[in-house]
């Protein structure tokens, strides 16, 4: 009696109610359901109701539906795959976004705004379930607190005044936000596509989903953007290709007896200044820019599991499983929010040349600073300013390439320890930076 | 404050505009800083105090301690511990190398005797 109850209620909950559920949804968006689903008709037998049958099956496949846009996507969705397999660029994360455009650009039925719960956009879709955390901005704090839990701070506490390469890079931000009004974008979303200057992926899908994610009003009535999707690809794109874009700059900038310099060996650090670090970190930055409190509360958590000492485990977790499962959610709805309809617009490209910008500029910034920094530092106690790059919060791809370069100068000359000060102080930088725009703009 | 105030329209650089991007930039310069001058000044300064209170609780000079905390470095440790790692886990016996079947002087051996294979009626 009681297993006949149970299966009456699953069958219940499994076949009936979705079926009145779409029934009532389609009332109450006005279309009709035989209008907006080609029907079979059962009554029909023979030939014609084969050939019904056939039309509704060709309706909903991806070939009836396939526009030139979904094409687009899909071949850049297969050439973030063939850049991340055959040269390696950010596999981790181009991966999952390429397979996730792949994904997010399969053509789908959507005549008469017909709701198949299959997109990411839809309501109701196990897509639009896991998008939920770019949308609410989850995911991002989730990386930092992976992030903090493997990073080492120990070159930043050896030589704090790497500190300000990190804030010096920030400056790439601002100038972005300036050139995005001047190409006519609304305050709020200039400020979140300046924050592709801060080379930080998570922290751009941060602020984006707070300042241009097509929900919020602007003063005139109109509904901000929705500029995620842009925003993000554009970010992790530049990541990836900061090998790229970096060593140019970093070698216009710079002679060869400043690229020769040698820097002091870092000290020894206590485990106490260790644990101390992420502490006061903490207090001090948060209290100025409480708005980066997600970012940066969950980046110091997360360093002060590592450092602590007594919660290996949690550490452990956050640092490989939590990060992991995060950053396959991430890469693949952001990857999928390149829906071809709400990504090929103007504004993408316009966001695509100004990220551009934002990191040259970023890089720009962090050289000139170390260069000027110099100026006023000793002989023997000087910064190579090959490491201003690293300023930028692409960790640890921007160190790398501060080590690339001064072994390219000098092959005994490794820059990579002191590179990861700037680089770690650029990820703290560029939350702050997202807190002061998100309380303005927000 | 809210972004209503900064600027009326999108394209437009006003005064309000330019105070967020200097508020920004001086703010995220300040905050770093601040985190540098503790590191620099105010940590070390709390550290040194309690390792001299310490060395003195223990009766060594102060200034001896100093000296040791000093002269340490990550490479030095990097050293020893490559030489540590290298000792414990290349302890074996020195090879030859050489994987070629030596011959012996003696040919004969019994072991593919016609002698002792086939029965003897």
């Amino acid at each position: 009696m009681l297993a006949l109850l149970v299966i009456t209620s699953l069958a219940w909950t499994a076949f009936v109610r979705p079926e009145q559920e779409r029934q009532t949804a389609l009332a109450e968006s006005g279309i009709e359901a035989a209008a907006a689903l080609p029907q079979l008709q059962q009554d029909q037998p023979g030939k014609e109701g084969f050939a019904e049958g056939l039309m509704q099956f060709w309706a909903f496949t991806g070939f009836r539906n396939v526009t030139s846009g979904h094409l687009i996507m899909i071949v850049v969705g297969l050439i973030f795959i063939f850049l991340a397999i055959k040269y390696e660029y950010e596999p981790l994360l181009l991966v999952p976004i390429g397979t996730g455009i792949l994904i997010g650009n399969i053509p789908f039925f959507t005549d008469g705004g017909m709701n198949l719960q299959v997109g990411i956009y839809q309501q109701g879709s196990v897509l639009n379930y896991l998008y939920f955390g770019v949308m609410k901005g989850v995911y991002p704090p989730l990386i930092f607190l992976g992030i903090g839990a493997m990073t080492d701070f120990s070159s930043l506490i050896s030589n704090p005044r790497l500190l300000l390469l990190g804030a010096a890079a920030q400056v790439g931000i601002f100038a972005t936000f300036i050139g995005a009004l001047l190409l006519g974008f609304a305050p709020p979303e200039a400020g979140a596509i300046g924050i592709i200057g801060g080379a930080d992926g998570p922290t751009a899908i941060f602020l984006s989903s707070r300042l241009a994610n097509g929900i919020n009003i602007l003063p005139d009535g109109t509904t901000v953007k929705n500029l995620i999707g842009p925003i993000a690809i554009a970010a992790y794109s530049y990541m990836a290709l900061v090998p790229v874009i970096q060593p140019p700059i970093m070698r216009l900038l710079t002679n060869k007896k400043e690229r020769l310099i040698r820097m002091k060996p870092p000290r020894a650090v206590t485990k106490t200044e260790k644990m101390l670090f992420p502490i006061f970190g903490l207090l001090l930055t948060c209290f100025i820019s409480p708005s980066a409190l997600p970012l940066l509360g969950m980046l110091f958590f997360g360093n002060i599991l590592k450092e602590s000492g007594v919660t290996k485990r949690l550490a452990e977790t956050a640092r490989t499983s939590l990060i992991d499962i995060v950053t396959i959610m991430i890469g693949l709805t952001v990857g999928a929010s390149t829906q071809a309809d709400v990504f090929l617009t103007r504004e993408s490209i316009m966001i695509f040349g100004l990220g551009a910008a934002a990191f040259a500029v970023a890089t720009t910034m962090g050289v000139l600073f170390a260069k000027g920094m110099n100026i006023f530092l000793p002989e023997g106690d000087k910064i190579n300013p090959l490491i201003g790059n690293s300023g930028v919060s692409a960790v640890p791809d921007s160190a790398r390439v501060s080590e690339m370069e001064g072994l390219k100068a000098d092959k005994t000359n490794h820059l990579l320890m002191h590179a990861m000060g700037p680089n770690v102080a650029g990820v703290i930088g560029s939350a702050i930076a997202a807190g002061i725009l998100l309380s303005y703009l927000g | 404050m809210n972004w209503i105030y900064i600027t009326e329209s999108a394209s437009a650089l006003n005064s309000l505009t330019w105070t967020v991007v200097v508020v920004g930039i001086g703010i995220v310069f300040l905050s770093l800083l601040i985190v540098y001058w503790f590191f620099r000044y105010v940590l070390t300064f709390i550290l040194n105090f309690r390792l001299k209170s310490f060395a003195r609780k223990k009766g060594i000079d102060p200034a001896e301690v100093q000296t040791a905390k000093t002269i340490q470095s990550g490479e030095v440790n990097a050293a020893i511990a490559m030489a540590l790692y290298s000792y414990f886990n290349e302890l074996h016996d020195v090879e030859s190398g050489v994987m070629t079947i030596k011959r012996i002087s003696r040919h004969y051996s019994p072991w593919s005797s016609k002698l002792y294979n086939m029965k003897n009626l």
